[in-house]
């Protein structure tokens, strides 16, 4: 005979607003098989869990439900305290009376009625739950660091030096990221090149960390502790080896009209190139879609002038198998652009700003390469479309950010302080020059962030005008820029030579299919989603894998180096233990039923079906069945479903279970 | 070669199109008729209440378009509109009543009567451009406009209000652009397509509409244009009709010719100045049609 304890919370308000909490208790306490029934205001509080636990004891209760919020939230802290208690935590059930009644109904009357069922649903579920025993999976304690930008490596050099080996897959020929791009960094103006490469050159030299570049992410199987992941080394056709990083085939490669995307577009670099001088691995790529030998077959001259013999134009990609027990992903952001977008497409471009077609109205980004020393003017601000300097520009914040009608909602967090970074620049090389900074609000919550912010308007003479511009329109050589100033209430016009757009950060191109094949949920902008945006902030819902930096949500470099290490924490933390332990959801094959069809090894997206011959005590094959590796199942419940013969059954999600829930109704 | 559809419209002139711009009627329906389709005048109808209405009471002016919409079902076919204003009202009201039943239930109390909202609103640019085609527009093409540089001015309500499905992109639309292509004429790329011309303050604050109208002048002459093309009836008042004033006080000349767009599809195809209305423009396009042997 059951005897069940329930427990009602009234989540403050939350709940008890419109649930009458103890009629609830009251009506609960009369269903067969339930010992106690009580409410309390705080159930996931000390108090309130005390409360279970001397229940629990008090009471010789055998099951427990706990009516509150949603599993997702407290399901772990209530097994928790009925384990610490001493009954099996999976003899814990919740009922969702918050995310599934209070929250979502007005009438008082209904949704007491409603939360009375969800209970009483909840206790005959309850009573078929079995003692589940945990299981214990061994860890593989590699990681693997998806995104060579400063999150990457900052995660990478922290994992490593705990003396794990590390995988580093980076997409493009060269690691640094966006941060390489970078001229000076807010708010110390401190040089983002003379802080960012000794971090580059570390992860070249580490010992536990195992570079790839050019490389992207193919396929990933397995779960938390034991990942097997198939990397894509795209063809380089430079062998890495023998590459000795001199240089002579950039110089004498006979194309050299390609515009550098490192640059902006603003240079131009050969068809066998590094990213920038300062790449790591200093090791050339072909560009096989714009190099002479591989359109037309002819020309070969970087592999007549190559010494050591490295250029290779038969290397094929490669797929290479790393098994690790952790991942983090860093893939970091791209930039929103102006252009005009495809038609239907929920983001939408600036038409009242040209289009993108208007040479001199440049982003964030690029106005950051004309500032760069090692940029493509050697760090003068000189326009695009004649090489002038422009002695009158305009900076525009919140393009595509905050701006529902384009389709982005969100801030963007780095544009004010970096356009406040870039008014500076352009004042220390522009000495003639004036500023204007067109702008919504200034966000500038960090360590002295407000400092930097006003510096730019009281020592470096910008002028910010407080209201948006509604076009951009070429006049001449000058753009005209008209906008409000809502401060005094007045139209303003102002020819600019050059506009620099502060335009919005968006996840990284291909950021859903990557979130696709790791298992992990992500936002309707393609952000990833943590497990929780306060509590668990670095951790994917999918265990064993964490997130760093932009990929995550528009981030600034303190944060994003903070949160890498945090990730590498994470990882850290579950490296510390041989064994790891994991829920025992998963499903059981009833051995007599099956008749060996198999379906369910082809519906089972971990693989975690295996086939087990059964034998007579002779030793004769009597059938073939299907066994599931309980190391391996998710607990998806896939199988189940599919189950001809009804023969494989989750645990903890019985069909006696659910039809008990629906049975009660 | 596709065959050709037979289209037919119920036709909203609107109030503007039965007084001061008595020559965009006039040349919207003999292109039409030109073109082989069909325009029926839906009865009774009325004004839509333009801009003042939907500033005063915005029940009034739902209510207005509404009845409007609901006369119109009389007729066959989708509602052919050719003034900006009645558009971006009709359009509007369409939206507003589809997105709130409060509002809905409100305005069919007022005009006692179920409202459509279904119904297709087209402007005539769209009905040249897309339900005829840009092809057909061109094989009916008799006397290209070769050599005329048009300056394509939308003016705000053609694609707004932005939350409106609208006829094109809000802010850089083409397709008078491509209707004008088809006709054989040159557009030019200018920067005040888009740029409000004053409108209704042309009787209250005309010191405001001069000062817009010109700024529109002289973009459109400075980008080398000819002539301007328009497809709103205020817009045409404060370009065309104002355009002399305008030049008193910036001490400048313009003869820019202000033409509706009916009026340069209809040279096009072969109609002749009478049919189109031409002698109604106060800034007389006869020399520019000459000089480009158009006439």
């Amino acid at each position: 005979m059951s005897r069940i304890g329930v427990f009602i919370c009234h989540c403050g308000e939350n709940i008890s607003r419109t649930v009458d909490v103890e009629r609830v208790a009251a009506q609960v306490g009369t269903l067969p098989g339930v010992a106690f029934s009580t409410d309390y205001k705080y159930m996931c509080s000390d108090p309130g869990q005390g409360l279970l636990k001397k229940a629990i004891q008090e009471q010789r209760l055998s099951h427990v439900v706990v009516a509150a919020c949603s599993p997702r939230m407290h399901e772990k802290t209530f097994r928790k305290a009925v384990e610490s208690a001493g009954l099996n935590p999976f003899l814990c059930e919740m009922a969702n009376i918050r995310e599934h009644c209070s929250w979502v109904h007005e009438d008082r009357e209904e949704a007491t009625q409603k939360a009375i069922e969800i209970v009483g649903m909840m206790v005959e579920r309850v009573k078929k739950n079995r003692v589940l025993p945990t299981i214990t999976v061994p860890v593989t304690k590699r990681s693997l660091v998806i995104g060579g930008g400063i999150a990457g490596i900052q995660a990478a050099l922290d994992i490593a030096d705990c003396g794990h080996e590390v995988v580093l897959v980076e997409r493009e020929p060269s690691i640094g990221g966006h941060m390489a791009q970078l001229s000076e960094t807010f708010p110390t103006l401190d040089c983002s090149q003379c802080i960012m490469t000794p971090k580059m050159v570390d992860v070249a030299n580490h010992p536990k960390i195992k570079l790839y570049t050019y490389a992207e992410i193919e396929h990933v199987e397995g779960y938390i502790g034991n990942f097997q992941v198939t990397v894509r080394k795209k063809a380089r056709s430079v062998d890495e080896d023998k590459c000795t990083g001199c240089g002579v085939c950039m110089t004498k490669c006979p194309q050299k009209k390609i515009p550098n995307t490192f640059d902006r577009n603003l240079g131009m670099r050969p068809a066998i190139y590094v990213p920038f001088p300062q790449a790591v691995p200093n090791t050339p790529v072909i560009d096989r879609e714009n190099c002479t030998k591989f359109k037309t077959g002819k020309c070969g001259v970087c592999q007549k002038v190559c010494g050591p013999g490295a250029v290779d134009y038969e290397q094929e990609d490669q797929l290479i198998v790393e098994p690790v027990g952790a991942i983090v992903v860093a893939t970091g952001f791209d930039l929103y652009s102006i252009e005009e977008k495809p038609k239907g497409s929920p983001i939408k471009g600036y038409g009242e700003f040209g289009h993108g077609k208007i040479p001199d109205v440049i982003d964030g980004m690029t106005f950051e390469r004309l500032a760069s020393a090692s940029g493509p003017t050697g760090g003068k601000i000189l326009r695009p479309s004649d090489g002038r300097e422009p002695k009158q520009i305009v900076f525009i914040q919140c393009v595509g950010s905050r701006a529902r009608e384009k389709g982005i909602s969100y801030c963007s967090k780095i544009c004010c302080m970096y356009t406040a970074k870039h008014t500076m620049l352009y004042h220390h090389k522009v000495h003639d020059g004036q500023a204007y900074v067109f702008f919504m609000d200034a966000r500038t919550p960090g360590k002295s962030y407000d400092e930097f912010w006003r510096r730019s308007i009281e020592e470096e003479e910008a002028v910010y005008i407080r209201g948006m511009v509604s076009r951009l329109y070429q006049k001449g050589d000058k753009i005209v820029v008209m906008g409000s100033d809502i401060a005094v209430g007045v139209q303003v016009e102002i020819e600019a030579d050059m506009v620099v757009l502060a335009t919005a950060v968006q996840p990284q191109k291909g950021a859903d299919t990557l979130a696709q094949k790791l298992g992990i949920s992500y936002d309707k902008y393609h952000f990833y989603s943590e497990a929780h945006a306060k509590l668990r902030p670095v951790e994917c819902a999918t265990a064993g894998i964490y997130l760093a930096g932009a990929c995550q949500g528009p981030k600034d470099i303190p944060d994003t180096v903070s949160q890498a290490s945090a990730a590498a924490a994470k990882v850290m933390t579950l490296f510390a233990k041989d064994k790891l332990e994991r829920e025992p959801i998963v499903a059981k094959v009833r051995e007599a039923g099956c008749v060996g069809c198999f379906y369910c090894r082809k519906v089972c997206p971990y693989g975690a079906v295996e086939e087990k011959e059964i034998r007579d005590r002779q030793g004769n094959l009597i059938k073939v069945v299907a066994y599931v590796n309980p190391g391996v199942c998710g607990g998806c419940g896939t199988c189940q479903a599919t189950c001809p013969s009804k023969s494989v059954e989750l645990d903890g999600y019985t069909d006696e279970q659910i039809v008990a829930m629906i049975e009660s109704l | 070669m596709t065959p050709k559809k037979t289209l037919n419209y119920a036709y909203y002139p609107g109030c503007s199109l039965h007084a001061s711009a008595g020559e965009y009627d006039l040349s919207t329906r003999e292109l039409f008729k030109k073109l082989n389709i069909g325009l029926t005048e839906v009865p009774d109808w009325f004004c839509c209440g333009a801009t003042p209405a939907h500033n005063v009471d915005e029940l009034l002016s739902l209510s207005l378009c509404a009845k409007n919409l609901e006369l119109a079902e009389q007729v066959e076919g989708d509602l052919a509109v050719a003034c900006a204003a009645c558009f971006s009202r009709l359009k509007t009201t369409q939206h507003v009543l589809s997105e709130s039943d409060v509002k809905r239930r409100q305005v069919e109390k007022a005009i006692d009567a179920p409202v459509p909202l279904t119904g297709n609103v087209k402007h005539l640019l769209d009905i040249l451009a897309r339900d005829l085609g840009l092809e057909q527009l061109e094989q009916a093409v008799t006397k290209p406009l070769a050599g005329l540089k048009v300056a394509c001015y939308y003016g705000c309500l053609l694609t707004r209000p932005t939350d409106v499905p609208n006829l094109d992109c809000v802010e850089a639309p083409t397709i008078m652009e491509d209707i004008l292509k088809a006709a054989g004429a040159e557009t030019v790329a200018w920067s005040h397509r888009m740029e409000c011309c004053g409108a209704n303050f042309t009787l209250s604050r005309p010191g405001v509409v001069i000062q817009l109208s010109h700024a529109i002048l002289d973009s459109a002459k400075e980008a080398g244009a000819d002539c301007i093309m328009v497809a709103c009836p205020l817009c045409h008042g404060n370009l065309d009709i104002r355009q002399k004033e305008i030049e008193g006080v910036y001490n400048t000349e313009y003869a820019m010719p202000v033409f509706y767009i009916t009026q340069l599809v209809g040279l096009a195809t072969g109609l002749g100045a009478d049919k189109l209305g031409l002698d109604a423009l106060i800034v007389n396009p006869m020399p520019l049609l000459k000089e480009k042997q158009l006439l």
